[in-house]
């Protein structure tokens, strides 16, 4: 078996002496969409931010083979990791073109980064008549296209999704589902998803984790996961 | 009028000067939310520096541009082994700490070159210049001096992708990392570039008031008020507020409250503008929901 993309072993973390994680365990292989699952305060967003090092945990996480557990987030996002964060992280007093160059930072192809907005801008058309608007003034769903977007001008391997959806319309949420399979498909760029709307990630998703205070309490294929009575009864609500 | 044409102008001069340091007044509060109360003593510090090159037989210019690096590195240091060390987040507590750093570069400044009043060179011709009497050739170059400075800082902070990524670790550090800014780094920048900016005005106001160890005093409390006018998260606000405040100074203190009173008016404009429009004449009002 190759190497995972990402391989998360005892994952331990909290806030002060709360703790929030209790041995979280999951792999992901590369080009694959991962999902996990839980009800809040699962310890879903606490996950990612522990793998971007927002945290600092204890446990073991690889990318790629190589422990990564103690660097700084800075580090961690220059070997291709992208974070869209809990409430997306706008940087709201800049312009939506100053958004995603900030999203270009690490990067050193200059040449490819400005094709890359052509790119963006193709996925979100809506993006590119904001351009010159300052980020803050954008609505809710903007500020979420602008989230993922400024995650993918990194041109990631890995896209950390936390609950993409939220506070979207339901039109809009499809929309920005269906970009996330291209992106997967066409560029190869893996996601680990968060969702409130299990039904929907599980559609997306190759494989899923349930998560329940602190612990992954059932993992296997979307479709597997999808048609456990528990999580049908819990997470589903048929 | 010829006299009012005089100070109007004269006040322009001084005017850039606190503009500068207003300046790196607002830098700093932008990136760490912090009055930097030292700021006036970095400047004169590093002022000391250059006269002591420039003593050494050092050329002006390369005097002025060598005391440039040593400010910034100075401003460097103290984020990067000074205020980055720091755990507390208290502002009395962070205040105290830049009243005890005032207070340190005061006394070595005194220590090292002695609290004697010391002359120090315009690189300017003596003279009038261009056939007007109102403004004297080292008004003019520290008006043009400070011009240069704040139009490559506008450049640095617009055009470059090391401004762009200062001005987002100053408002949100949180994202910054996540898109991997070393953030740090960018407020020790932010402390260097500030200090950069305080010596290039301490080396411009000291052939005009003398060099000493306080000579930064009334100009960091004029600086403070035209900050506060301009408000205090507007850069652009602080270069204002600094013309502004050198122009008043100058004009109230010929025909209203007399030179001895003059520093009295950078009082009364901060008491002022903090009880009348606190965010200043550019700067936003900050609104928090709870």
């Amino acid at each position: 078996m190759s190497t995972p993309l990402l391989e998360v072993v005892d994952l331990h973390a909290g806030y002060g002496l709360t703790r929030v994680l209790h041995g979280i365990s999951f792999s992901m292989e590369e080009g694959s969409i991962t999902t996990l699952l839980g009800a809040n305060g699962a310890g879903k967003t606490t996950t990612l931010r522990a793998l971007c090092a927002m945290i600092r945990p204890q446990g073991e996480v690889r990318f790629r083979g190589e422990r990564v557990d103690s660097r700084a987030t800075e580090d961690i996002v220059r070997l291709g990791i992208g974070h869209v964060p809990e409430g997306r992280g706008t940087f709201v007093h800049l312009s939506t073109e100053e958004n995603l160059r900030l999203g270009a930072y690490v990067r050193k192809d200059r040449a490819a980064v400005e094709q890359d907005f052509d790119r963006i801008y193709g996925y979100f058309p809506r993006l590119a008549e904001r351009r010159r608007q300052q980020a803050g003034t954008l609505s809710g769903g903007e500020q979420q296209m602008l989230a993922v977007s400024r995650a993918l001008m990194l041109r990631p391997r890995l896209l950390l999704l936390d609950e993409p959806s939220f506070g979207l319309a339901p039109l809009i949420v499809r929309e920005l589902f269906e970009i996330l399979r291209t992106i997967n498909q066409k560029e190869g760029v893996s996601i680990l998803l968060i969702e409130q709307n299990a039904a929907m990630a599980l559609d997306l998703a190759d494989q899923a984790y349930l998560i329940e205070t602190g612990r992954v309490v059932l993992s296997g294929s979307a479709a597997e996961v999808r048609n456990n009575d528990a999580v049908r009864a819990s997470y589903l609500g048929y | 009028m010829e006299a009012f044409l005089h100070q109007l102008l004269g006040g322009l001069a001084t005017g850039g000067i606190y503009a500068s340091v207003a300046l790196a007044l607002v830098m700093i509060h932008q990136a760490t939310h912090l009055l930097n109360f030292a700021q006036g003593e970095m400047a004169m510090f590093s002022t000391y520096i250059a006269w002591a090159l420039i003593n050494a037989g050092v050329p002006y210019w390369a005097a002025f541009f060598l005391t440039i690096a040593f400010a910034f590195l100075l401003g460097l240091a103290i984020q990067h082994f000074l205020m980055r060390n720091l755990r507390s987040t208290s502002v009395l507590q962070l205040v105290i700490v830049f009243i005890g750093l005032i207070v340190i570069f005061n006394s070595v400044a005194g220590w090292i070159f002695t609290y004697t009043i010391k002359d120090f060179p315009s690189p300017f011709p003596k003279g009038y210049l261009f056939g007007q009497k109102y403004l004297s050739p080292h008004e003019l170059g520290a008006i043009g001096v400070t011009m240069v400075v704040l139009t490559l800082l506008w450049a640095f902070f617009r055009f470059t992708s090391l401004g762009l990524a200062m001005r987002a670790a100053a408002q949100n550090p949180v994202s910054s990392r996540l898109v991997g800014i070393r953030v740090a780094w960018m407020l020790a920048l932010g402390w260097g570039l500030a200090a950069a900016i305080g010596a290039v005005a301490g080396m411009m106001v000291a052939p005009i008031v003398y060099l000493d160890p306080n000579m930064m005093a009334g100009i960091l409390l004029y600086a403070f008020a035209a900050a506060l006018i301009g408000g205090i998260d507007s850069p652009g606000g602080a270069v204002v507020g600094g013309f502004l405040v050198g122009v008043l100074e100058n004009l109230l203190g010929a025909y209203v409250v007399g030179n001895e009173l003059k520093l009295g008016v950078a009082l009364v404009l901060i008491i002022g503008v903090l009880l009348v429009k606190p965010s200043g004449l550019f700067g936003s009002v900050q609104v928090t929901r709870v």
